[in-house]
Formats: C-alpha cells, sequence, structure tokens
C-alpha cells in the first residue's frame, strides 16, 4: 500500500494518519465543510472534502469516498470507529472496486452486527453466555416460560441493540409483556428490526473486553483485557488495563475464549470481544465490536503494541510477528475520555469555542485529540475531544499520573469530563477496584464536582485579594504623583 | 507602608466569598520562576496561574488544576451599584426565549400568537444526536418565532419572542 485515505475525522483520523505517515506511506483526509480547520485536514498529504457538515452528507457517504479514491489512486481505506466502521456493505463495495479495507472481512462484519447472529455463531465452542434464549422471542407465553427458568430479574434486549436502546429490566412476572412490547417497538424505530431476546439481567455488572488481533493465516492473539466499567447514558468514560480484579488465570480463559471467538467467524484485523463479569468473577460473552475502539490506547501502552500498525500490516496479508508467548503486560494505563459534555448538569452536551486549550505532556502521557485552541466544537458529530491516556509502573503510579494530566489539562470555553475524570480517580470505589457498570448511579453527584471546584475556588479568592492588595500599595505612590501633575496642568 | 484596602466581597464563578483580614493575613503568596503563583491557604498548597487581569485589577482569570475561575473583587462601593443594578433587573418579565446550547431546531411545535401555559413545548433542539425540548418558562402568548424548522441556531440566540 502507497496511500491510504482516513474515512473519519477528528481525533482518530489524526491518531491513524500519525501511523501511516511513521509506516511511509501516503495520507489522505476526508473532511465536511465544518471541518475544514481541523488537525487531520491539515495533518494530511491530501484532502477532499466530502461535502455539508451532516455525516450523512458528508462521512457516511460511502459511494463518494470511494469514488475519490478511485480518483486519487487510493490504495487503501481505514474506516476508524463510528461512521462506516461495521457498515459490512461499505467494506464489500470498497473491496469490489479493488481497494483494501483495513479492517475485518464483510461477513465477520454481518455476523458480529447481529447480537442473535454472533450468539448461534459461537454456540460450538462452548463460550460462555448469560443463562437466556438465543433467537428472537415475540411469543409472551415462551417468554415467561423462559424469565421463570432463568430467574427474575431478566433482561430484554434488541438483537440489533447498541447505546442502551431497546433494552428493558424486568423485575416480576406481571411487568413482562408489556416491557416485551416497548421493548420490541423501541428497536423497530432505532434499528428497523423489532426482534429481541431474553438474558438474565445481572444486578452487578463489570464490562470487561477482551482485545484480539487476527491475520490471514489462521494466527490469532489476545492483547489482554479493557476494564470498561465507568459508564454514563451506557457510554464509556473511563478505561483501564489491566483490570484491577482479574486474576491470571481468569485473564487466560477470558482470552482463549475470546480467541475462540474470533476463530467462530474468521475473524482478521484487529477486534474486540467484550464480556459481562458478575460479583463473582464469572464471565459471559457479551458481543464482538468489529473495530478499533476508542479505549485502545490503554491496550497499546501496556503491550508497546500499535493496533492501527497491525491493522495495516494484517491488511497487508502480512503474519502476525508475534505469538500469544510474546505478549506481556507491562505497568498499568489508564483513560479518560474528554467529552465535551457537562457533568454538573447530567452530561449534557456543552458546545462552544475552545477559548482555551492546554493539553499535558509527558513521559508516559498520551493525548489523542482534534481541536487545537480556538476551534469550535461543531454540533453535528460526537462530542469527544480528546482521549487522555497514561502509563505506569502499577495502577497507584499511573492513577497519579492521571490526576496530574488532569490537573495539567486547561479547557476554557465548554464544559467537559475532566472533573468528572477526577471526581472517579479520587473515589475510594475506582481506588480499591471495587466498582461496577453503576458506578455513576451509585457514587456520582454534582454537588462532589462542586464541592472540589468550591474548595479552589475559594484559594482562588485568597490568592486574588493578596495579589490585589499587593498591586494597590505598589500603585499608590503613582497614582499621587498623577494627581499632582494633573493639578498643575489644570492650574 | 499605607494599610492596605480590604473588599467587602469575592466573587469566584458562582461562588461568593467573603473574608477576615486576618484569614488573609495568614495566607503566604509567593511567586514562582515560572511566572505562576504559590499560595498557602490554611495548609493547603495550591499552584495558582494568573491568566487574565483587567485595568481595575479587580477582575481576575486565574487557573488552579485545571479550573478557571473569573475572579470578581467587589469593594464596599461596587456591592452598592450591584445591588441597585439587580434591583431594576429582577422586576423584568421574560420576553424572550433564546437558545440554552448550540445545535439544530428539529420540530417548532407552537405557532405566533398562540397563548400557551407555562412549561408548553416549544421546540426541540438537537445537538449531537440528543433530543432536548425547549418549554415555555412562563405562561405567555407567542408574538414571532425567530427560527424556522432545520436551522442550526448558536447558544443564546433568540428563538421566540413573547408578548
Amino acid at each position: 500500500m502507497k496511500k491510504i485515505l482516513v474515512a473519519n475525522r477528528g481525533e482518530i483520523a489524526l491518531r491513524i494518519m500519525r501511523t501511516i505517515r511513521r509506516m511511509g506511506i501516503r495520507t489522505v483526509a476526508v473532511y465536511s465543510e465544518a471541518d475544514r480547520h481541523s488537525p487531520h485536514v491539515v495533518f494530511a498529504d491530501e484532502a477532499v472534502c466530502l461535502g455539508a457538515a451532516p455525516s450523512s452528507q458528508s462521512y457516511l457517504n460511502g459511494d463518494k469516498i470511494i469514488a475519490f479514491c478511485k480518483e486519487l489512486g487510493v490504495d487503501g481505506i481505514h474506516p476508524g470507529y463510528g461512521f462506516l466502521s461495521e457498515n459490512a456493505d461499505f467494506a464489500q463495495k470498497v473491496e469490489a472496486a479493488g481497494i483494501t479495507f483495513i479492517g475485518p472481512g464483510a461477513e465477520a462484519m454481518r455476523i458480529m452486527g447481529s447480537k442473535l447472529a454472533a450468539k448461534e455463531c459461537v454456540k460450538q465452542y462452548n463460550i460462555p453466555m448469560v443463562p437466556g434464549i438465543d433467537q428472537a422471542i415475540e411469543d409472551i407465553v415462551l417468554a415467561k416460560k423462559i424469565a421463570a427458568e432463568v430467574g427474575y430479574p431478566i433482561l430484554i434486549k434488541a438483537s440489533a441493540g447498541g447505546g442502551g436502546k431497546g433494552m428493558r429490566i424486568v423485575e416480576k412476572e406481571a411487568d413482562l409483556e408489556e416491557q416485551m412490547h416497548r421493548a420490541m417497538s423501541e428497536a423497530l424505530s432505532a434499528f428497523g428490526d423489532g426482534s429481541v431476546f431474553i438474558e438474565k439481567y445481572v444486578s452487578s455488572p463489570r464490562h470487561v473486553e477482551i482485545q484480539v488481533l487476527a491475520d490471514h493465516h489462521g494466527n490469532v492473539v489476545h492483547l489482554f483485557e479493557r476494564e470498561c466499567s465507568i459508564q454514563r447514558r451506557h457510554q464509556k468514560v473511563v478505561e483501564e488495563s489491566p483490570s484491577a480484579i482479574l486474576t491470571p488465570e481468569i485473564r487466560k480463559r477470558m482470552g482463549e475464549a475470546a480467541v475462540l471467538v474470533a476463530r467462530s467467524c474468521q475473524y482478521t484485523s484487529t477486534g474486540t470481544v467484550e464480556f459481562l463479569m458478575d460479583e463473582k468473577l464469572n464471565f459471559y460473552f457479551l458481543e464482538m465490536n468489529t473495530r478499533l475502539q476508542v479505549e485502545h490506547p490503554v491496550t497499546e501502552m501496556i503491550t508497546g503494541i500499535d493496533l492501527v500498525e497491525q491493522q495495516i500490516r494484517i491488511a497487508r496479508g502480512e503474519k502476525l510477528s508475534f505469538t500469544q508467548e510474546d505478549l506481556q503486560i507491562n505497568g498499568h494505563a489508564l483513560e479518560l475520555r474528554v467529552y465535551a459534555e457537562d457533568p454538573l448538569n447530567n452530561f449534557l452536551p456543552s458546545i462552544g469555542t475552545l477559548s482555551r486549550y492546554e493539553k499535558p505532556a509527558g513521559a508516559g502521557v498520551r493525548v489523542d485529540d482534534g481541536y487545537e485552541q480556538g476551534m469550535t466544537i461543531p454540533i453535528y458529530y460526537d462530542p469527544m475531544i480528546a482521549k487522555l491516556a497514561v502509563h505506569g509502573k502499577d495502577r497507584t503510579e499511573a492513577l497519579q499520573k492521571m490526576r496530574e494530566a488532569i490537573a495539567a489539562y486547561t479547557i476554557e470555553g465548554v464544559a467537559t469530563t475532566l472533573p468528572f475524570g477526577r471526581f472517579v480517580f479520587d473515589h475510594d470505589a475506582f481506588i480499591s477496584g471495587h466498582f461496577d457498570t453503576h458506578f455513576v448511579k451509585n457514587y456520582y453527584t454534582p454537588e462532589k464536582i462542586k464541592e472540589k471546584q468550591k474548595a479552589n475556588a475559594a484559594l482562588a479568592a485568597v490568592m486574588a485579594i493578596r495579589y490585589w492588595q499587593q498591586r494597590q500599595q505598589q500603585l499608590q505612590p503613582v497614582e499621587n504623583r498623577s494627581t499632582s501633575w494633573k493639578r498643575r496642568l489644570s492650574s | 507602608m499605607s494599610e492596605s484596602p480590604f473588599p467587602g466581597l469575592v466573587k469566584v464563578n458562582d461562588f461568593d466569598f467573603s473574608f477576615t483580614p486576618e484569614e488573609i493575613q495568614s495566607s503566604s503568596l509567593t511567586r514562582r520562576p515560572d511566572g505562576s503563583f504559590h499560595l498557602l491557604y490554611q495548609n493547603q498548597s495550591a499552584i495558582i496561574r494568573l491568566l487574565d487581569t483587567d485595568s481595575s485589577g479587580k477582575k481576575m482569570s486565574v487557573e488552579i488544576e485545571g479550573d478557571i475561575f473569573q475572579v470578581d473583587i467587589k469593594e464596599p462601593l461596587d456591592l452598592m451599584i450591584d445591588k441597585m443594578g439587580f434591583g431594576a433587573g429582577a422586576q423584568k418579565a421574560v420576553k424572550q426565549v433564546k437558545a440554552p446550547m448550540p445545535g439544530l431546531i428539529l420540530e417548532i411545535a407552537v405557532t405566533e400568537e398562540q397563548e400557551l401555559e407555562e412549561g408548553a413545548k416549544l421546540l426541540i433542539l438537537v445537538a449531537m444526536k440528543m433530543e432536548n425540548s425547549i418549554l415555555l418558562p412562563v405562561k405567555a402568548k407567542i408574538r414571532k418565532l425567530h427560527v424556522k424548522t432545520g436551522q442550526a441556531v448558536e447558544k443564546g440566540q433568540l428563538l421566540v419572542e413573547l408578548y
């Protein structure tokens, strides 16, 4: 490959292009009219405008992207995450146009894109799954029977689901019928597919996922776990690797299970197998994400492997240059997603202009961002400003590095999740490792952030008074002189 | 050396503080080689950067641990002026509804000259794929709609004018 187009925007486009350039390959950026000033456009060797700001007219326009690739002699497309990254039809069209899609094959994407198809596919490999039914269900009588078997509370989930849509927790049989109907109608309107299934609801779940890498020669390895239990609105905000609670024995079993999931669909490239973990550290297969993940930096930091580089090498047909035995966990890594959201106001988007933007730097600190001071955060896309990741020799050191990095990250003009991050990394539950996906619900209130801000505001007030008093004292003689001078003038 | 002037109140973002002269005297402030300040106050240690200050010297923008604070030192006279100003403002009735955040107008639920109760849905504003209902803050009659469906609006932009 001599020229790769990155079909994405902002921080991830920039992060991918950095690796592409390091590998001696030319880069092509795409952008919408709202992103002309974006650093990813400036960074690339070539850039093409896709159209108007809304994603449907720009970053989701696969046909236009392929047409540009042909025009510019592009031989590979990296989709990043979001947008077209999990669109099997797009992947197929790219390959049909004679361009390499840097990601998994369309068939694997299709299977893993449907939760039910995914369950069916991994069935024969003895992967632990949450008790429940692994096919779409409409019949209320049958649903009641299954729910009684697995035991309440149960979870109704949309087969095509994601982001918490079409999901319902049912505590008792009397509520089942109505919740089924609501989940089905929600799934139908959100995904165009109303099929739902039933699982046992794990009440204190942790979200632990395994990174896998697979080449076209049948080699599959895992790059250990990422713990992603700190979420708001069912979306991750804080991730780490390794997990604070996994034993080497469980890690090995989970890794092996993830490798089998990848093998079950002849997976290639990077992928992530997500598991749900209960209080007793039992793990259950949830789904597989067929792309690079936002939280990939923590895996890169503890393994020293550039996942984007591996994706490109695999796409070129190269064999993995290492085996499972070569891989080791080195230290501990944490990531905080810096979103333009107001943690004091229910994490609502906070959009505006970055009137001040100063980021942390230093050994073991990594900031993947796509903005510069003075830029405005567009309303059309995901509100993530940056991924802040740190690496330390152990979890304690990584935590301290993260606290310092947050303190050195100054953003003015929009509210961000940085104060929320500070809350998490200072919280006893997080520090001890005893937390689950209900962390925000159980522990977080905006008042906690307010308290911290008030304490710092008091220090700001004291400093300001002292500084003002000093200046007043310095200024006084000057003022006296100027008054008398004025008096002389007027006389 | 002349007596230090002393403020009646310090506003810092949304917080109000007042200190005794002794409390301020008990603190210790030094300048560091890089131009930032080091404050010790009630044994708390903080590195503070002065980002900006206005000509009066009473308004400052400072940074602590990545948080930015707008400080406004109020002398007794400032407080009196503020009080008078606020007194006039508080009487004003709500005549305008402005956009609380930038976004796209997805739907407009009202028409001009319509009379509505407090809390009635005026329009839906979409920002980053999240839909937000903008409600009428008071019982009122709609004078003029300033936006159309599909229009992008900035934060603070006038959406609806009321009688």
